[in-house]
């Protein structure tokens, strides 16, 4: 099946799904206009082959990600002179629009018909909320909790969404790029 | 839990029963790293697991955004430490699809190579570890014996003995020397007996088979909702294999089968990474037969490479499953955001479900059988 | 022997040829010590695979007295194998304090050290040093199965030079800079 055949083919049964402004370089990405669409479209694709959901995971689109996150001297470089300019710096890509909103994405796989479909969802930084596809698909349990420990998306009907990796006492969301990293006993 | 069995504090001859909480890790000699269970049992049986992950986080995804591309195949090299390979290679891969890079056939023939290989290392040891885990002690000393001449091939590859950083963008980051070649040959001959040893030392042990055979069923539905990958997946009979289903660095011209299993117990799950080694002495069999000349490394490879703006998904068969890596870049030096699709922390997920209702002997055979790297688990 | 170790330097204090007794002693205890050093099988990550390797079949851990102990209790020596995340260092530090005295660390690798490739991540510790005293570093990332044996030699040197005179009973190591539980 190629990706016009199988675009073609959701468009028919979801007029309001467009393709991606960026695509997924080689795989077929959809872009849902609202959060409603996230669940009936799974559920579709659930029935008709796409039964396996490979991955989902996010963006934040905010800009370059901050240094406070990282626990590093302004001139980490031991041989640079003091007051050099460090090595590696976040700097915002010029040209590039950055824009304050999570761009969450689900890949959805069909193993039958070797062909992959990735769906892609923008909603607010301050309001990231969106339905969670434990229900349908077990594997989505905590994937949904890396994303909401990591990037603090909140998945709406998730049984049980609680904090997977980063320990207990971390306070915010690491990879957000506006993550600032607040010390800690054991950063001395 | 909603599916935790119903607890009856009065039986019938009238002793009182309770429920018992276990911590099974951080420190368990049995858990292959720093993963942590807690299981509530009510007598032999498992009423509720939870793991309890996160132990060995060290955020790779955030150092990511800050390092150049170069620098992040170092990162790599570290989730899935036992077979390091696919995990340069699936970030190469994808950092190539952003910037158009091609990398020359030889190259890919060293790639195929050197994943194998990896795939035969990382195999070794879950043989070794899990013979350890269900009560045989032997095949560890086995397995290591073959581990080791693995390691010195890589040694002699690339001077690394886990950590290899071999796979480099745009190709590999040395050529395969003639003397090598010749090693690799010989061990491929002296490997290829013992796999039959290892069958008559553990495979069809009947101890081994009673403590595994028909433990930790997951059929095919289930598998694929969990999203199982790699073995465990194929174990329960669904024919899912990244190099089979989206061929990459030419592994279409390869002949090689997908041991799959039938009913996705333990014994299954064993079985198919078994088999598997075989596969995988086939392919480098095959791959060495044709190497093509030509060079390692594809020209025009910037020092600090600043890709054009765009997103990128590469996947590769990695020893635990399907490794992908979802490259987001804005233009700058250093990705925008690299997310691991990570084999071992999608298969663990399953067993909280799976584990209730076992027995207590059974969750190391469960837990060895799903063959997780906690550095990929954790990232 | 916790009564030798106790009460043997006051009693020969003072007495004629008192010194020779303490030496005796020190070298039967210190080659106790050295030539049967038990570690924890604490693996956490990258190179707990090479500390497996230096057990198995090669390289043959057990001819230098070597053998992996499952529990801190009945262990001497801890191999830090791997990067100390902050949601592990508490599970550390308590298995450390189960350890009987004397109780020695080893370091192994780059991430124990001093943070490693990880040095300016947000859940890492930079270097196990900053939670429990470590006797013994290695370099390396990870280190060769070769030079953990290596180490386990500097460490059993170490110990041969360890004196009851000098140091009495092994002293509490949170005096040597090992912090308290949940500090």
């Amino acid at each position: 099946m190629t990706q016009d055949e199988l675009f073609a083919k959701i468009a028919a049964q979801f007029p309001k799904i467009e393709k991606a402004a960026v695509p997924v370089k080689d795989y077929l990405t959809v872009r849902l206009p609202s959060k409603d669409d996230l669940l009936p479209l799974a559920q579709w694709l659930k029935t008709t082959g796409f039964d396996y959901l490979d991955m989902l995971t996010g963006t934040d689109f905010l800009g370059p990600v901050d240094m406070k996150g990282y626990i590093r001297q302004q001139n980490f470089n031991v041989f640079l002179p003091d007051g050099a300019t460090p090595e590696i710096e976040s700097a915002a890509a010029p040209g590039y629009a950055y824009k304050p909103v999570l761009d969450l994405l689900w890949s959805f796989v069909s193993i039958k018909d070797k062909a992959r479909v990735l769906v892609k969802l923008e909603v607010p930084r301050d309001a990231a909320r969106v339905p969670s596809l434990a229900g349908l698909f077990k594997t989505a349990d905590w994937q949904e909790r890396e994303t909401f420990d990591l990037l603090g998306v909140t998945y709406e009907g998730h049984p049980n969404l609680v904090k997977i990796l980063t320990p207990d006492f971390l306070q915010g969301h690491p990879l957000r790029k506006d993550y600032a990293h607040i010390k800690d006993r054991f950063d001395d | 839990m909603s599916n935790a069995p119903v607890i009856d504090n009065e039986n019938v001859s009238g002793l009182k029963t309770d429920q018992l909480f276990i911590n099974m890790g951080p420190q368990h000699p049995s858990t292959h790293g720093v993963l942590r269970i807690g299981l509530t049992i009510e007598g032999e049986v498992i009423a509720k697991a939870v793991p309890d992950i996160g132990y060995l986080h060290r955020g790779t995804e955030k150092l990511a955004e800050v390092r150049n591309y170069h620098h992040c195949v170092v990162l790599t090299d570290r989730w899935d430490y036992v077979s390091a390979m696919p995990n340069n290679l699936v970030f190469c891969l994808s950092a190539e699809k952003l910037m158009g890079l091609k990398v020359p056939p030889r190259a890919d023939a060293l790639r195929v190579i050197s994943c194998e290989l990896n795939r035969i290392a990382s195999h070794l040891l879950f043989f070794g570890t899990y013979g350890i885990d269900t009560g045989a002690f032997t095949p560890f000393l086995y397995a290591f014996r073959e581990r080791e001449m693995v390691l010195d091939l890589f040694e002699m590859l690339c001077g690394a003995r886990l950590t290899y950083n071999y796979i480099r963008l745009g190709g590999v980051m040395v050529d395969a020397s003639p003397e090598w070649r010749t090693r690799l040959t010989e061990f491929v001959e002296y490997f290829k007996p013992r796999l039959d040893e290892y069958d008559t030392l553990l495979s069809f042990n009947p101890i081994f088979m009673a403590r595994t055979q028909g433990v930790g069923r997951l059929s095919a539905e289930e598998a694929v909702n969990w999203g199982l990958s790699g073995p465990n997946l194929r174990a329960s009979g669904v024919d899912y294999d990244v190099r089979k289903h989206d061929p990459y660095c030419g592994y279409e011209n390869y002949d090689f089968d997908v041991p799959l299993g039938e009913e996705g117990s333990c014994w299954d799950r064993y079985f198919c990474r078994v088999r598997e080694m075989r596969q995988s002495v086939r392919i480098i069999e095959q791959a060495l037969a044709k190497l093509p000349e030509g060079p390692t490394m594809a020209t025009g490879v910037a020092k600090i490479p600043k890709p054009a703006a765009g997103e990128a998904y590469a996947h590769v068969e990695a020893s635990r499953g399907e490794l992908g890596i979802y490259l987001v870049s804005d233009g700058g030096i250093s990705p925008f955001r690299m997310h691991v699709r990570a084999p071992s922390f999608v298969n663990l997920a399953m067993l909280e479900k799976t584990l209730v209702g076992m027995k207590v002997a059974d969750v190391i055979a469960v837990l060895g059988s799903i063959d997780i790297v906690l550095g990929e688990v954790d990232r | 022997m916790g009564m030798i170790l106790e009460k043997l330097p006051g009693l020969t204090k003072g007495l004629p040829g008192g010194e020779l007794v303490l030496t005796t002693a020190d070298y039967l205890i210190d080659l106790g010590r050295r030539q049967s050093m038990w570690p924890m099988t604490f693996g956490l990550a990258c190179c707990a695979i090479e500390m497996m390797a230096s057990y198995a079949s090669r390289l043959d851990f057990d001819r230098m007295g070597v053998i992996p102990r499952a529990s801190p209790r009945q262990a001497d020596v801890m191999i830090v194998a791997g990067t100390v995340c902050k949601k592990m260092a508490d599970p550390i530090l308590e298995i450390y304090h189960q350890m009987p005295e004397p109780r020695f660390v080893i370091s192994m690798g780059s991430c124990a050290n001093c943070g490693g490739p990880y040095y300016d991540s947000y859940s890492v510790v930079k270097g196990v040093d900053r939670i429990v005293p470590v006797d013994v570093y290695i370099a390396g990332c990870p280190p060769r199965p070769e030079a953990l044996q290596y180490a386990v030699i500097k460490l059993q040197e170490k110990i041969k030079r360890m004196s009851l005179a000098k140091e009495g009973l092994a002293t509490p190591q949170m005096e040597k800079g090992s912090r308290p539980f949940g500090a």
